[in-house]
């Protein structure tokens, strides 16, 4: 009995929470980069798109860019596009945060937070994978050591389709 | 989103898009049985949400005799579907242009009309990241530049910036760009410069054109507002 309560008490703590854009069409936007081109959604239909949305001031952010990155640089070939959309309010904190994690892939701001209001942000790191068609696949909140791993299992069925 | 184009370009986009969707997936309801089946439920498996991959297509069964009776037939009947479809589809572009362009006389008579485009001529001394658009004090556009749209623009492309409605009389147009340049490299600098005009709404569609030039003489860009009348 004290099992059971244990497990409805803890459970909802560790499930991930919905995604209520999963399924659906990515919301397109268009954003001013830090690092790299200027990204528009909508330019990259036909491509795996991912999209990661960190802060300046979000220490368990670095860890993903960086699996992120190594991953682009493995599948950018095979049409594996990746951004990375920085939250802040504050422009330079973004820029030299940007700078530092030195990825190849467009670092983007979105000071007013239009984007992560259209796209649902709800924890940082949250990254989102969107298939060839445009639509929302699958989604990760904080996935902490393992970011490469998971990240991969989620691309690669993406890629093949 | 930058992308300002009003809401009755959404709209258009929107009507459009549902138009196109509702026919295909009726030819695609006709051409294949088994999108009649019900979609698999959404899947959350922490700690990654999924969405279901969509439904592979049934694999034919070696086993099965009623499929190996049926196989003579079955490759012209498919041609025979195949080219109804194809013609279903054709129909339904055809539809939506003509939709699209009946929309736009209706939203956008000509006695009303106004529609400003841009081009980009040769743009060594400028690298164009946004447009902001004035009419009368108001923004009516304010687009962002991806590097591809703006090479784009470079090879000759003109691009519809804005299109609306004026009544009758004296308007002003101001166009703020902001960009890069002149500068080579990392030299290259924040770079904003505006143009206006002041232009004769009459009877009759209105066109404007933003135009940017590189000035050699002075290794400056340059940016003016050409009246299409």
């Amino acid at each position: 009995m004290v099992a059971l309560l244990a497990c409805l008490l803890v459970a909802p703590l560790h499930a991930a929470p919905a995604y209520a854009l999963l399924g659906r069409e990515a919301p397109d936007f268009a954003l001013h980069a830090l690092v790299g081109g200027n990204v528009r959604l909508s330019e990259h239909r036909g491509d795996v798109v991912v999209v990661t949305f960190w802060g300046s001031r979000c220490s368990t952010c670095r860890a993903p860019l960086a699996a992120l990155d190594a991953l682009f640089a493995t599948y950018q070939s095979a049409g594996l596009v990746a951004v990375g959309v920085g939250v802040d309010d504050n422009a330079n904190a973004s820029r030299e945060f940007a700078q530092s994690v030195r990825v190849r892939f467009p670092m983007l701001m979105d000071p007013d937070k239009g984007v992560a209001r259209d796209w649902q942000v709800d924890t940082l790191p949250m990254t989102v994978f969107i298939d060839r068609s445009g639509k929302v696949r699958a989604v990760t909140r904080d996935v902490g050591k393992n970011a490469e791993a998971v990240y991969r299992s989620e691309i690669r069925p993406l890629l093949d389709e | 989103m930058p992308n300002i184009d009003g809401t009755r370009v959404a709209h258009t986009s929107w009507v459009r898009r549902w138009s196109v969707a509702f026919a295909l997936s009726g030819a695609a309801l006709l051409a294949t049985p088994a999108a009649w089946s019900e979609p698999p439920a959404e899947g959350v498996a922490p700690p990654a949400v999924t969405a279901p991959a969509p439904a592979p297509a049934p694999q034919p069964t070696a086993s099965a005799p009623a499929a190996a009776t049926d196989a003579p037939a079955a490759p012209s009947d498919t041609r025979g579907l195949d080219s109804e479809v194809q013609d279903l589809k054709k129909d339904v572009v055809d539809l939506n242009k003509d939709l699209f362009v009946l929309e736009e006389e209706l939203l956008f008579p000509a006695n009303t009309q106004v529609a400003v485009f841009l081009s980009m001529d040769v743009g060594s001394f400028f690298a164009l990241d946004t447009v902001q658009l004035k009419v009368d004090n108001k923004e009516v556009a304010n687009y962002l530049y991806t590097p591809r749209e703006a090479e784009a623009l470079l090879k000759g492309g003109v691009q519809r910036l804005y299109l609306g409605n004026l009544k009758l009389g004296q308007h002003e147009l101001v166009a703020f760009f902001s960009g890069k340049g002149p500068g080579n490299g990392e030299n290259d600098r924040d770079y904003t410069r505006g143009a206006s005009v002041k232009f004769e709404k009459t009877v009759g569609a209105k066109y404007l054109e933003l135009k940017i030039t590189d000035r050699q003489r002075k290794a400056q860009p340059e940016f003016e507002i050409k009246d299409w009348d």
